[in-house]
């Protein structure tokens, strides 16, 4: 890859090798997956509290066998409140975190208003990503205006949180993962170098007259 | 989904009292580079203060970010989500 540069005409610019452009657009779809699916689980869990203990049994008895999450839904749906608690999964908990973490009536009520908003934001911007890869062709050149620039960091943000829940990174310093599954942790760092490469550009107003 | 719910009966009696702030949490994850430049762009801070902000996170694990009512602060944290920082809000004097 080469970084990202602002361009004479303002736009930003970077040049992605073909694998790539298929990553990041794979990375970006995944998180908008993950996004998606929590806030709907949640959004039903909140608007059938009454019959949550029916949810992972009888109304989805066909996917029962598909769904990934089936054991944690089936020991949380034994209390009314877990339903709009932060969720078991640290990477959707650190994507659509709590607002209010000393008190949880306050906090599921912010969540009730403002995660499906959240939630098609974060979606939207992901598409946005995937949107400026397809588009960079066969040349391999990506090119932003300011607005799809943001759309970029706060994915780019997105697909980095999960993968560092997923590999248990907990310091800025150590090599935690490398371990666990080193190729992550090489696209974990890739994806800083790409974000940082964005910010620098976006700060270079000189470029722009 | 229930967005149309009246919140205001709940609300009126709380923007009388004390004030509310806006917390941002280190991370292990969020680049400087990156929560810098959330302060500057969005809070409108100058990249000195907006610097300084970071490094406070960054070195004692949280700032308080802006002060102001509880609704306005409830739209900062809910912005300061969509950039991917961890941010809560609490009374001020808590």
């Amino acid at each position: 890859m080469r970084r990202f540069e602002r361009k004479p005409d303002g736009m930003l610019e970077a040049q992605l090798d073909a694998e790539e452009a298929v990553l990041l657009q794979s990375l970006a779809g995944q998180v908008a997956e993950l996004v998606a699916e929590s806030a709907l689980r949640q959004a039903q869990g909140v608007s059938t509290s009454s019959t949550s203990e029916s949810d992972s049994t009888s109304s989805t008895s066909e996917s029962d066998s598909t769904s990934s999450s089936s054991e944690s839904d089936s020991t949380s749906s034994s209390s009314e409140s877990d339903s709009t608690s932060s969720t078991s999964d640290a990477a959707v908990a650190r994507l659509l975190p709590n607002a209010y973490p000393d008190d949880p009536e306050a906090s599921a009520e912010f969540r009730r208003f403002t995660q499906s908003g959240l939630a098609e934001r974060k979606v939207g911007n992901a598409e946005t990503v995937i949107r400026s890869l397809a588009g960079a062709g066969a040349t391999g050149s990506v090119t932003l205006d300011d607005s799809e620039a943001l759309s970029w960091l706060r994915t780019l943000t997105d697909i980095r949180l999960t993968i560092a829940s997923r590999l248990g990174i907990e310091s800025e310093h150590d090599d935690a993962g490398r371990s666990i599954d080193p190729l992550m942790r090489e696209i974990y760092d890739w994806l800083g170098f790409v974000q940082n490469s964005l910010i620098e550009a976006l700060d270079n107003h000189a470029a722009h007259g | 989904m229930p967005k149309t719910m009246d919140r205001t009966d709940v609300r009126s009696t709380t923007a009388l009292e004390s004030p509310w702030v806006t917390l941002v949490w280190n991370d292990p994850v969020n680049l400087m580079s990156y929560v810098s430049y959330v302060f500057r762009t969005y809070f409108g801070y100058t990249p000195v203060e907006a610097e300084r902000l970071m490094l406070q996170v960054h070195l004692e694990g949280k700032s308080v970010v802006a002060t102001g009512t509880r609704e306005e602060m409830e739209r900062h944290v809910e912005a300061m989500h969509d950039y991917g920082l961890w941010a809560t809000l609490a009374k001020a004097d808590a």
